[in-house]
């Protein structure tokens, strides 16, 4: 019994009396006899034993012990027999403790009933519960506690402010601050809230999946319209400093075999953003940190150049003490940065709840409305953790890291009319025509930045962002492409309702620089953005208008529905639009899913948010996001890097989170693994895997394998011969040491390398399938020295394959991806409707063990009360779970009749192919082993198996770069 | 009330050997009488008392039995009783019904008269001087002292 109920059953039987018998346990004891005193001792212990209250109804203790007391010295033969007689003692001593339990038993009544509910029914009158004196006089005293102690409970549950006092503004925001003390919010998380389910993770409040069901909704959205994604969370951090010595120290936690560098020269200029996997200082290949992007702010002069890297928040406890070292970062500067006071608006805050919760109508008349609004907007600032300080500075180098996370707001649009929306929901800044206003408070940077210069900038910017339109969808831009604006309140233009904005056909701008823009792409200047100043953000956000007054001003205006004309005090935003490639890989869909990310100050995250969504934009939360990637064909941070850090704990949660459901199943409603040969259906053990794929090779090795095919190399790894050498020598180190380390395997993403695999993997002869693969790379049988080489050199690696399944079936997760046998491909051949061989049975040697320990937990309660079985059963799992290999794993590879080489990340049906997909990390020295074996028209031929099925499935196998 | 009604059977179990009460146990109590209803009035017999048929309460120490069964049925337990000679295998022994009641609560209450009344019959037969201090003091013991008015209210509850 569990809970209330035996809670309740337990309050009944407070006063109840148990039954009193002798231990059995150990005879040796138990000889002894209950009419003589010897018992007495064991008596207690038995009672203890028996009855769990508290009071024991018997108090067996008091009147035996006393009596045991004056008996012992009668007899002594306390285990030798029992006597002959009775002793009148005793027999007093028994039935008085027994009629004291059972006058304890009857004097009180049943407590789950009041005192006029015991009362025979001639006796009940009128209004007895509430009105004592209708009860029987003698009873008074126990109704009137009675009634004091149920006043009291409902007092306690009630709150102790009233609805409309905790919904009134000011209490309703120190309410919310509260409650994202743990989890820091967005700012569009009520919105959020009221129409997704809400996780907690990485520290803030995230909008999961909407409450709605929008599978296919958002995919369409993804492929037709407009997705948008509040990515806030992402971290920002600030990298100012001279160019050179930024990227000497950034260099470090980089390597130019993975593709471009912070260094790559579009992106040093500021024209595009970057995107790269960072590794631990000099420590490549191994401990990879994670995938970052970077933006540098374009170039001027001879100015410090800036840099922004953006980032996953998982990432964030790793990366920053790697930049601290790399950039040689010492103590955090406390607040060097002119914030506009944050900590003072907070104590303002603190010290007077008084004027937060003022009602509207006295705001208006303190005739400082703005102060009061910018004093609540900033209220989150205070839930900002002021642990972590948000500046480091170098005295070497001096460069300055500086903590952006929340500063800047990040919404990315996905989808072909993402710009249509993004071009109907902004509205360049309209050009400041008074300058001597310059003295007023609102908005004072947009006039003083409003030079010759500038201006001129701002409206090659307004005609760059006008011609966006005639694009028909944003993969025709270069990726990464990134462009400053500065727009007008989004406020001011909102339409009455949501529409669907389309792409306006009549109003298209020159097709010639349309095509010009698309070829050339756009030029540096235009990048540029007053969102790069520190002192412009702060303003716009502190300047902005509050709904409120918007709404009056817009009451206030004569003919109802025209534009506010809001003169000076209209804030301008500047934003940054920053390009975002779809789908580069692969042959199908190219360019699907691309779109905008737009950089906002803080601050004003709602008021784009809503003008973005009445522009017929789908909101979407983490799992859209997550669809996206797997539709995209991209691996996905956290989840797809189990090399890295961040990436190992998520598995790891990933893993209880599986487990625990796993568990709340009886084991006949739940697959039992065993039976279907999944080792590892929760974690993927890629350590274990990389480790057994080694031991595979090295047994080949000595098998014999001729020498002279080692030196046959392809051209593009010879550049690299020396090298690997180096690389060999140090596995061999690490292996002479013994020690598996934390991670001792990575995922490859030495560009040269995937891309020769790429190459291999290709079928020769395919029907003109896949007809456009890089010429430079020999497609030709593989020479299998090299394939030696390249397994040799990275022993301990996998690498990032892309499923498609040939006929039928989803992939899941931690499904099997397995190399066919010679058999299978022939029946394959042979028949066109074949799906795939079936794996036997296997059998389950645990369940036995499991049962046999649950017999011997049940023969070692002796008792076998209720409650001794149900702590049996619930500590037995913690060792064997039923249906799930214990810890120890066997051999992964050799584990099931088809040899395995890795697992499959994610998994599912994919819209865009029409057929199952999935992203999955194989072992490289398995996938070559697999390709020199294959035929070259059968190249790349996989077989998938989910873990909790026995069938074998087709798939092709396609490593992509 | 609708509700199942039962019976409730109060019993005094007496051994011919103090040895006997060694292994009275709830659990074979339970079984010897189910199997001594076998014996005594068949299957019949044994599907009409197994239904709610439970050993309530049991004290090895003055040999008191509550038993409960359905209150159709109660006859049929209630001459089964007379016929149990042994529990377990040689124990020799016999089952006195003292009580039958509707409720638990009142076997309860006579239960309490009945020991008392027990009692009181032992004092003027004792022997020695101890013994009979002792008695007294058990006799005296027999009420609760921090419940007396509950003790009180109740039993003038009960008697309206």
């Amino acid at each position: 019994m569990s809970g209330a109920k035996g809670r309740k059953y337990e309050k009944k039987m407070k006063h109840q009396p148990t039954s009193v018998t002798f231990h059995t346990g150990d005879p040796g004891v138990s000889s002894s006899k209950n009419y003589n005193g010897a018992g007495a001792q064991q008596q207690e212990r038995k009672y203890g034993g028996i009855q769990p209250q508290r009071d024991q109804p018997w108090t067996p203790s008091s009147s035996f012990k006393h009596y045991h007391e004056q008996s012992h010295y009668r007899d002594g033969q306390t285990s030798q027999g029992f006597p002959k007689y009775i002793t009148a003692t005793t027999f007093a001593q028994a039935r008085a403790a027994e009629v004291k339990a059972m006058l304890k038993a009857v004097s009180n009544k049943n407590s789950n009933s009041q005192v006029f509910q015991a009362l025979p029914k001639h006796m009940r009158r009128r209004a007895m519960s509430s009105n004592v004196k209708r009860i029987p006089r003698r009873l008074r005293a126990i109704a009137k506690r009675e009634l004091e102690k149920a006043s009291q409970q409902k007092k306690e549950q009630s709150k102790n402010k009233s609805r409309k006092a905790r919904r009134r503004h000011g209490n309703l925001l120190l309410e919310f601050n509260r409650r994202q003390r743990k989890n820091l919010w967005l700012e569009t998380h009520i919105w959020h809230a009221k129409r997704f389910h809400m996780v907690k993770k990485w520290g803030y409040c995230l909008g999961d999946k909407p409450t709605s069901k929008c599978y296919r909704a958002c995919y369409r959205a993804m492929t037709k319209h407009c997705l948008l994604q509040d990515l806030s969370y992402y971290c920002c951090l600030e990298l100012t400093g001279g160019e050179n010595e930024l990227l000497k120290a950034l260099a470090r936690l980089t390597n130019r075999e993975t593709g471009l560098t912070f260094a790559a020269v579009g992106c040093l200029s500021g024209k595009k953003q970057g995107s790269l996997v960072l590794y631990k200082a000099e420590k490549y290949p191994l401990e990879p940190l994670g995938p970052v992007t970077f933006l540098w702010k374009p170039k001027k002069m001879s100015e410090d150049r800036q840099l922004w890297i953006w980032f996953h928040p998982a990432l964030k406890q790793d990366l920053i003490p790697q930049l601290k070292t790399v950039c040689q970062c010492g103590e955090p500067v406390v607040q060097s940065i002119p914030l506009p006071e944050p900590s003072t608006v907070v104590s303002t805050v603190e010290e007077m709840p008084e004027p937060v919760s003022v009602g509207s109508k006295r705001k208006r008349k303190d005739g400082t409305p703005l102060e009061e609004i910018t004093v609540k907007k900033f209220i989150r600032e205070k839930t900002s953790p002021t642990l972590i300080p948000a500046c480091w500075k170098s005295q070497t180098t001096g460069i300055v890291l500086r903590d952006l996370t929340l500063e800047i707001l990040r919404y990315r649009l996905i989808g072909p009319l993402s710009h249509s929306v993004l071009s109907d929901a902004l509205y360049p800044a309209s050009l400041c025509k008074i300058f001597h206003s310059q003295h007023e408070k609102h908005c004072s940077w947009w006039p003083e930045y409003c030079n010759e210069d500038n201006l001129f900038l701002h409206e090659r910017q307004q005609n760059l962002f006008q011609l966006l339109r005639g694009i028909a969808s944003p993969a025709e831009i270069s990726a990464g492409t990134v462009l400053g604006l500065v727009v007008d309140d989004p406020r001011l233009t909102l339409p009455r309702k949501r529409t669907k904005s389309m792409p306006n056909l009549s109003m298209l701008p020159d097709f010639e620089k349309v095509r010009q823009l698309t070829v050339e792409g756009i030029t540096d200047e235009t990048s540029a953005s007053p969102i790069w100043d520190q002192a412009v953000r702060d303003d716009v956000t502190r300047s902005k208008i509050s709904e409120q007054e918007l709404n009056r001003m817009k009451m206030e205006i004569l003919v109802p529905g025209s534009r506010l004309d809001l003169g000076a005090k209209e804030s301008k935003i500047p934003i940054l639009l920053i390009h975002q490639s779809g789908k580069l890989t692969g042959q199908e869909c190219l360019g699907w899913g691309s779109g905008w990310d737009i950089l906002i100050p803080k601050g004003w995250g709602m008021a784009f948010w809503i003008s973005l969504i009445y522009r017929g934009a789908r909101a979407g939360g983490l799992q859209e996001g997550l669809k996206h990637s797997q539709h995209k064909g991209t691996a996905h941070f956290p989840d797809d890097f189990p090399d890295c850090a961040a990436g190992m704990r998520f598995s790891g949660e990933q893993k209880k989170e599986l487990l625990d459901k796993y568990k709340r199943r009886p084991p006949s409603k739940r697959p039992n693994y065993i039976k279907h040969g999944s080792v590892a259906p929760f974690l993927c053990p890629w350590q274990q895997l990389v480790e057994e794929w080694e031991m595979i090779l090295k047994i080949e090795d000595e098998r014999g394998v001729p020498e002279e095919c080692r030196g046959a190399l392809p051209a593009p790894e010879s550049s690299g011969e020396q090298m690997s050498k180096g690389v060999k020598v140090k596995c061999a180190d690490e292996e002479m040491k013994g020690s598996p380390g934390a991670a001792d395997f990575s995922i490859l993403r030495n560009r040269t390398v995937l891309k020769q695999i790429s190459a291999w993997c290709l079928p020769t002869s395919g029907k003109g399938k896949r007809a456009n693969c890089p010429a430079s790379f020999s497609r030709q049988q593989i020479p299998s020295g090299a394939a030696l080489l390249i397994s040799a050199h990275n022993p301990r690696c996998l690498v990032w394959t892309r499923l498609s399944l040939l006929k039928k079936g989803s992939p899941t997760s931690h499904a099997l991806i397995c190399i066919p046998d010679p058999g299978d491909i022939q029946m394959l051949c042979a028949d066109l409707t074949f799906c795939g061989p079936q794996e036997p049975k296997h059998k389950d040697h645990f369940k036995k063990k499991i049962k046999e320990l649950k017999k011997k937990k049940l023969a070692s309660s002796p008792g076998a009360s209720c409650k001794v079985q149900g702590i049996g059963c619930s500590e037995l799992p913690s060792k064997l779970i039923s249906g799930l290999w214990p810890e120890p794993l066997p051999s992964i590879t050799s584990h099931c009749t088809r040899v395995t080489i890795g697992f499959v990340l994610r998994g599912d049906f994919s819209l865009t192919a029409g057929c199952g997909e999935a992203l999955g990390l194989v072992s490289v020295a398995g996938l070559l082993h697999m390709l020199s074996q294959q035929s070259s028209d059968r190249k790349g031929l996989v077989l998938v198996r989910n873990p909790a099925s026995l069938q074998y499935r087709f798939a092709r196998i396609m490593v992509e770069v | 009330m609708v509700r199942f009604k039962s019976r409730y059977l109060l019993c005094e179990i007496s051994f011919a050997s103090p040895n006997g009460w060694q292994h009275v146990e709830e659990k074979k109590l339970h079984r010897a009488i189910l199997e001594a209803i076998q014996k005594a009035h068949g299957d019949f017999g044994v599907a009409c008392c197994a239904v709610s048929f439970a050993v309530k309460y049991l004290n090895t120490y003055t040999g008191i039995l509550l038993l409960r069964c359905r209150k159709a049925h109660y006859r049929l337990l209630w001459s089964t009783l007379a016929f149990i000679h042994q529990l377990g295998k040689k124990e020799t022994c016999a089952i006195t019904c003292i009580h039958v009641g509707g409720t638990i609560r009142t076997c309860q209450k006579f239960l309490i008269g009945y020991n008392r009344q027990q009692l009181l019959r032992k004092l003027p037969t004792c022997k020695s001087e101890a013994e009979r201090t002792a008695l007294q003091e058990a006799v005296r013991s027999c009420t609760l002292q921090e419940l007396q008015e509950d003790v009180v209210s109740a039993s003038e509850e009960d008697s309206n």
